[in-house]
C-alpha cells in the first residue's frame, strides 16, 4: 500500500549504482587470506596432541561474578542443574543455542556469539576449534572430578592429555519409533535400516538434520562401514539413498524427533542420537505409558561422546571450570541426565546402574551404551574440507527437495 | 435505477456481502482463536483444558511474567522499535523534502535509491547488511546495533513515501507566500512547512514502529544470539520446538503494543486535523497512515 | 536555469548517504563475496574488493551446478507457489477490493477497518494461529476428522504453504487493490451501460483495462516478498518436498560454511527480480499514460 504510489510514479532501470572502485580499496585490499597451517585431526589410530598458544588460567583464583555464558544444544541442561548452580555460587546462567556445530563455528569466529563455555561439541569441530584460536587451555585444579570421567575417555585420541575438553554424554545412532505402532521384530528380521526406507511410514518419518550421521545411516544399510571417506562413488551412492528415501518416506528433517514422536505426530525417525530418545520421556503427554518409546540399536552403527571446551576470550573462566566440575559430579549428573536423557561419561554411571536403579526403564535398554557398543561402534572423525564438501554436496541435494 | 436493476444490485450485493464478512472471518478467527487460548490452563495450544491467567503471571516459571527470557525477548522488541523510529523519522522527513525538490539528474538518483528498498524482497536486503556487517563494515557488532541499522534502512522508504504525500497535499502556496512576505528558503521551510507537517511526522512514528516490532527476517539475519531476540524471533524459534501457551500469550501482548500505537496514532492525527482545521477527522488519519483513502 | 538551492541538497544528504552506505554498499559487497575465493580451511567467503579481479568463472560454475542440480526443484517450486499463491490471491483479493470501492456504501469504512486490521497483526502470529489450528490435535484437523478428512496438515504438503502464502499476504493485496479500484472514475462505467453495454461487458472492456496498471503493480507487490519468503514453509512444513529458494539462502548463508554460494543465490535472486520489476514497471507506466489521456 505505501509502494503503490512509488511503482505508480516510477521507472527504475536495472542499471543501479555504481561505485569507484577506489571507495573501497582502502577498506579491503587485497583478497588473501592466510590459513593457520592446516587442520590438526587424530584419529583412533593416530592420537594426536593438540598445539597450545596460551596459557591456562593461574591456580587458586576466585570465582567471578555475574553471569556465566553457555552455548548448548538445545534442552541440552536440566533447568532444576542451571538453578543449583546458580544459587551454589550466585551467579546467574544464560544459555545461547545452536543447532549445528557448523554455524556455530561460523559464528564464533565472527564474534556473535561469545560464550564463555561451549557445551555438546564434538571432535569432529574441534580441529577447527582450535585451528581458528577459540579455545583455552583447561587448569584441572579447578576439575577435581575430572577424575570421574570413563577411564577410556581422559585421554581421548582427538585431545591427548584432555588438554582443551572435558567429555559431557556418551552415545550412540539409531532408530527411534513409536512401540505402540511399530512392531520390533521387524528391525531384527533383515537389515534393520531398510526399516526407513519403508513406504508404510510415508508421512509419519523424519530424518535427522545432520549430515554426517545422516548420510553414514545410508552408507551404514548399503553395507559400508567407513564413516569418513572420501570416494565419490561410495557418497553418490549414499545420497541417492537417501533421495530414495525422500521420495518414499516423505520426512521431516529437523533435530525435533525427541519431542515430536512422544507427541504422536511422527512414528519413526532416523537416525536419532540414543540419548534423545530418553529424554524424550520427558514429552510424554499425561497418561501415556513410557513404554510406547523403543530405540533400534544396530550392530553397525556412531558412537560418539561430545565435551565441555572453555573459550579463549572468556571473561568468567573460573566459574566455567567450576561448571564443568559441577557437572562431572556422579549425582549432579545424574540429576541432569534426568532430564537430558543422554548418558553422563563418567565411570560410575554404567548401563547396568541406570537400568537398576529403575532411572531407564527395561523397554529402552538398547539406548544405553555400554562399553562394548562404544568400543564397536564407528567414530565420526573432522574431514578435509575438500572431503567435507563432497559431503556437504549430498547433502545439499537431499535437502533441496 | 429501474425496480428490476435495483433487485440485480440488490442480489449482487449479497454475494459480495458473504465474500466480504467469510474473508474477515477467516482472516480474523484463527487470531482471536490463538489469543484464546493463551487463557488455556493446561499446557497445550491446541486442546482446551480450562480457563487461567497461568500463562500469563500465575504460572511462577514459564508465564510471561515470571520468565525473564520472555520478558526480555518484550524489551528488546520496544528499545529497537523505539530507536528505529526515533532515527528513521528525522532522517526519512530531511530526504523527502529536499529529495521532491531537486531537479535534474539527481533527482533521479535520488528516487531510485530511496524507492529500491520497498521492491527489495526483505530476505535480500538482510542476507546483503549480514555479508556486509561481517565482511566489510565488521566494527558494527551482530546484534541490537547491527539489527537497528538495518531496520533503519528498511523503513527509511516508507517514511519518505508518508512524508512525501504529505508534501504533495500541502503545496507549495504557503511557503511561497512565506517567502513573498521575506522570509528565506530556510525560514520558511522551519516556521511554515515543518509545523504543518505534523500529521505526517505522526503517521510515520507509528506506521515505524508498528513494522519494526514485527519485523522478522531483517532481524533475524542480523541477531546475535540471545541477547538481541525480539518477539517474532522468539516465536519463530519457539513454533518448531514444545512451546506453552505463553508463547499465545506473548504473541497477543505484541498485537495489543502495535495496536494500541496504531489507536493512538489515529486519534492524535484525527485531533491534530480537528484543531488545525484540516478536514477529515478520523477518516483523513486512517488515510494518512494507510494511504489508502477510506 | 536558476542555481539549485544548496538547502535542498543538503536535506537529502544524511538520507542519501545512509541509503548508499546500508543499502547500495551491500550488494556490491554481495558481488564480491559471491565472485570471491574461499579459504581453504574454513571455507569462509573471502571477499574480492577490486571488481577487475572478480572470479566469473567460479561464480559460473557454481550457479550452473546449483541451478541445474540440486536446486533447479526448488527454484521451480518457489515459482509454482508463489504464482499458484498469487491467483488464489487475487481470486479472493480483487471481488473484496471491489466490493469495498464500488458497493460498500454507508459501511465503508467500518468494512476498510475490519479488513486493515490482518494487516496489522503479526505475520509470525498470524502463522502461530494456522500451526496450532492445523497440528493433529488442532481445532481445524479435528474438524476434518468429523467430515472424514484425515489429512496431516503440517507434513511437508505443499497445499498448506501455498493456502499460509495466501493467508499471510492477502491482506497486501486488498489494500492497493483498494486503492486503485476507489481511484477509478466510475462515470467511466456508467457511460458504458448508458450506450448499451451489458454488466459483464462493461466489466470486461472498461473496468479492467483501467484498472490494469493497478492491478499489475499490486501482484508484483506481493510476487516479490512471496519469492523470498522462507519463514511460511519453515513454520508450516519442514520438509524437503515443500523448500523454496529463501531456505536454500537462509541454509547456505546461517546454517552453513558456503556463504559464498548464499550470496551466489542472492544476487541470482535479486538480478531475476529486477529484471522482473522493471518489466512490469515499464508495462505500468505504459498504461498509466493512457489511462490518463
Amino acid at each position: 500500500m505505501l509502494r503503490r504510489d512509488f511503482l505508480r510514479n516510477l521507472v527504475i532501470t536495472t542499471g543501479g549504482v555504481t561505485l569507484g572502485a577506489s571507495f573501497l580499496a582502502s577498506c579491503g585490499g587485497s583478497s588473501s587470506t592466510s590459513t593457520s597451517g592446516g587442520l590438526i585431526i587424530g584419529t583412533p589410530d593416530k592420537p594426536v596432541k593438540l598445539p597450545v598458544t596460551t596459557d591456562a588460567i593461574a591456580d587458586g583464583l576466585a570465582e567471578e561474578t555475574g553471569t556465566l555464558e553457555i552455548l548448548s544444544w538445545a534442552d541440552y541442561q536440566n533447568p532444576e542443574s542451571i538453578a543449583a548452580f546458580e544459587s551454589k555460587f550466585g551467579v546467574k546462567v544464560s544459555i545461547s543455542i545452536y543447532d549445528s556445530e557448523e554455524a556455530a563455528i561460523v559464528k564464533l569466529r565472527n564474534g556473535t556469539f561469545n560464550p564463555d563455555l561451549i557445551l555438546g561439541m564434538t571432535d569432529t569441530a574441534l580441529a577447527r576449534l582450535v585451528a581458528a584460536d577459540l579455545l583455552q587451555p583447561l587448569n584441572k585444579s579447578y576439575i577435581p572430578n575430572f577424575g570421574n570421567v570413563i577411564s577410556g575417555l581422559q585421554n581421548p585420541y582427538y585431545d591427548q592429555e584432555s588438554q582443551y575438553t572435558v567429555p559431557y554424554v556418551v552415545y550412540g545412532n539409531g532408530i527411534g519409533y513409536r512401540r505402540d505402532r511399530i512392531d520390533p521384530e521387524i528391525f531384527t528380521s533383515g537389515n534393520g535400516y531398510d526399516v526407513m526406507w519403508d513406504a508404510k511410514y510415508s508421512g509419519k518419518a523424519a530424518v535427522l538434520d545432520s549430515y554426517r550421521d545422516s548420510i553414514s545411516m545410508a552408507m551404514f544399510r548399503a553395507g559400508k562401514n567407513d564413516v569418513n571417506t572420501g570416494d565419490a562413488d561410495v557418497l553418490a551412492q549414499a545420497g541417492a539413498d537417501l533421495i530414495a528415501l525422500r521420495g518414499t518416506l516423505n520426512p521431516k528433517v529437523d533435530i525435533l524427533s525427541y519431542q515430536e514422536i512422544p507427541a504422536g505426530n511422527r512414528d519413526i525417525a532416523g537416525p536419532m542420537w540414543s540419548g534423545d530418545i530418553l529424554s524424550a520421556l520427558m514429552y510424554l503427554p499425561e497418561g501415556t505409558s513410557a513404554d510406547v518409546l523403543g530405540f533400534w540399536y544396530p550392530e553397525n552403527t556412531i558412537t560418539a561422546n561430545d565435551f565441555f571446551c572453555i573459550t579463549k576470550k572468556s571473561k568468567a573462566p573460573v566459574l566455567a571450570h567450576r561448571f564443568i566440575d559441577y557437572m562431572s559430579d556422579t549425582d549432579n549428573a545424574l540429576v541432569n541426565r534426568s532430564y537430558v536423557g543422554y548418558q553422563p561419561a563418567l565411570e560410575s554411571i554404567t548401563a547396568e546402574m541406570l537400568l537398576s536403579t529403575g532411572a531407564v526403564s527395561e523397554s529402552l535398554v538398547d539406548a544405553l551404551i555400554t562399553p562394548e557398543r562404544y568400543a564397536s561402534g564407528q567414530r565420526l572423525i573432522a574431514l578435509e574440507p575438500a572431503v567435507d564438501q563432497l559431503w556437504l554436496d549430498q547433502w545439499t541435494a537431499f535437502t533441496a527437495g | 435505477m429501474t425496480a428490476l436493476q435495483s433487485q440485480k444490485t440488490r442480489r449482487k450485493f449479497s454475494t459480495l456481502h458473504v465474500i466480504i464478512w467469510g474473508y474477515i472471518i477467516w482472516s480474523l478467527v484463527p487470531v482471536i482463536i490463538a489469543v484464546a487460548y493463551s487463557f488455556n490452563d493446561g499446557r497445550s495450544r491446541t486442546v482446551w483444558q480450562g480457563f487461567s491467567f497461568r500463562w500469563w503471571f500465575s504460572d511462577p516459571n514459564a508465564s510471561l511474567w515470571h520468565d525473564d527470557s520472555l520478558r526480555n525477548t518484550i524489551s528488546n522488541s520496544l528499545i529497537l522499535s523505539f530507536s528505529t523510529m526515533l532515527i528513521v523519522t528525522p532522517l526519512g522527513i530531511t530526504l523527502a523534502i529536499g529529495a521532491q525538490r531537486i531537479i535534474g539528474r539527481k533527482s533521479k538518483v535520488v528516487q531510485s535509491l530511496t524507492a529500491a528498498p520497498l521492491i527489495t524482497p526483505e530476505i535480500v536486503v538482510g542476507a546483503a547488511l549480514l555479508l556486509t556487517f561481517t565482511q566489510l563494515f565488521t566494527m558494527i557488532p551482530l546484534g541490537y546495533t547491527a539489527q537497528l541499522l538495518g531496520n533503519v534502512t528498511f523503513s527509511l522508504s516508507s517514511v519518505v513515501v508518508i512524508v512525501r504525500a504529505r508534501l504533495v497535499s500541502i503545496g507549495s502556496s504557503f511557503e511561497e507566500a512565506a517567502r513573498d512576505l521575506g522570509a528565506t528558503r530556510f525560514q520558511a521551510l522551519r516556521y511554515v512547512l515543518m509545523p504543518m507537517l505534523w500529521p505526517a511526522v505522526m503517521a510515520s512514528l507509528v506506521v515505524v514502529f508498528a513494522t519494526v516490532i514485527d519485523d522478522f527476517v531483517i532481524t533475524s539475519f542480523l541477531s546475535s544470539g540471545v541477547g538481541s531476540e525480539t518477539v517474532p524471533l522468539r516465536i519463530y524459534s519457539s513454533v518448531k520446538g514444545g512451546a506453552t501457551p505463553a508463547l499465545n500469550a506473548l504473541a497477543t501482548l505484541l498485537v495489543l503494543t502495535s495496536f494500541t500505537v496504531l489507536i493512538l496514532g489515529l486519534f492524535g492525527l484525527s485531533f491534530w486535523r480537528k484543531r488545525h482545521g484540516e478536514p477529515g477527522g478520523l477518516r483523513a488519519a486512517l488515510s494518512d497512515i494507510t494511504q489508502a483513502d477510506a | 536555469m536558476t542555481k539549485q538551492p544548496r538547502l535542498w541538497a543538503g536535506l537529502a544528504l544524511p538520507g542519501s548517504v545512509w541509503l548508499i552506505a546500508l543499502f547500495a554498499v551491500p550488494f556490491y559487497a554481495v558481488a564480491c563475496i559471491a565472485f570471491g575465493t574461499i579459504d581453504p580451511i574454513f571455507r569462509d567467503a573471502v571477499p574480492q574488493w577490486n571488481p577487475l579481479n572478480w572470479n566469473f568463472v567460479q561464480a559460473q560454475e557454481i550457479l550452473q551446478s546449483l541451478i541445474n542440480g540440486p536446486l533447479q526443484g526448488v527454484i521451480l517450486r518457489t515459482i509454482i507457489y508463489v504464482v499458484s499463491a498469487m491467483s488464489i490471491s487475487f481470486l479472493i483479493g480483487f471481488p473484496i477490493a471491489y466490493f469495498l470501492a464500488r458497493h460498500a456504501g454507508k459501511r465503508k469504512l467500518l468494512m476498510l477497518v475490519l479488513i486493515i486490521v490482518p494487516f496489522w497483526v503479526n505475520y509470525l502470529m498470524r502463522m502461530l494461529a494456522w500451526v496450532n489450528l492445523l497440528s493433529p490435535s488442532g481445532l481445524f484437523s479435528r474438524y476434518m476428522n468429523f467430515f472424514g478428512v484425515h489429512y496431516n496438515w503440517l507434513d511437508g504438503s505443499p497445499i498448506t504453504v501455498i493456502l499460509g502464502l495466501v493467508y499471510g499476504y492477502v491482506p497486501f493485496l486488498i489494500l492497493p487493490l483498494y486503492a486503485t479500484l476507489d481511484r477509478l472514475d466510475w462515470r467511466l462505467i456508467e457511460a458504458a451501460r448508458d450506450l448499451g453495454a451489458s454488466s459483464r461487458d462493461a466489466f470486461r472492456l472498461v473496468t479492467v483495462p483501467l484498472a490494469r496498471a493497478g492491478l499489475v503493480a499490486a501482484g508484483v507487490l506481493i510476487a516479490l516478498p512471496m519469492f523470498g519468503d522462507y519463514y511460511t514453509n519453515d513454520l508450516l512444513s519442514r520438509s524437503p518436498s515443500t523448500e523454496m529458494l529463501g531456505n536454500q539462502i537462509d541454509f547456505f548463508l546461517n546454517s552453513s560454511t558456503q556463504p559464498q554460494r548464499g550470496a551466489l543465490l542472492v544476487l541470482a535472486m535479486s538480478a531475476i527480480l529486477v529484471v522482473a520489476m522493471s518489466f512490469y514497471l515499464r508495462s505500468t507506466n505504459k498504461q498509466a499514460k493512457q489511462t490518463l489521456r
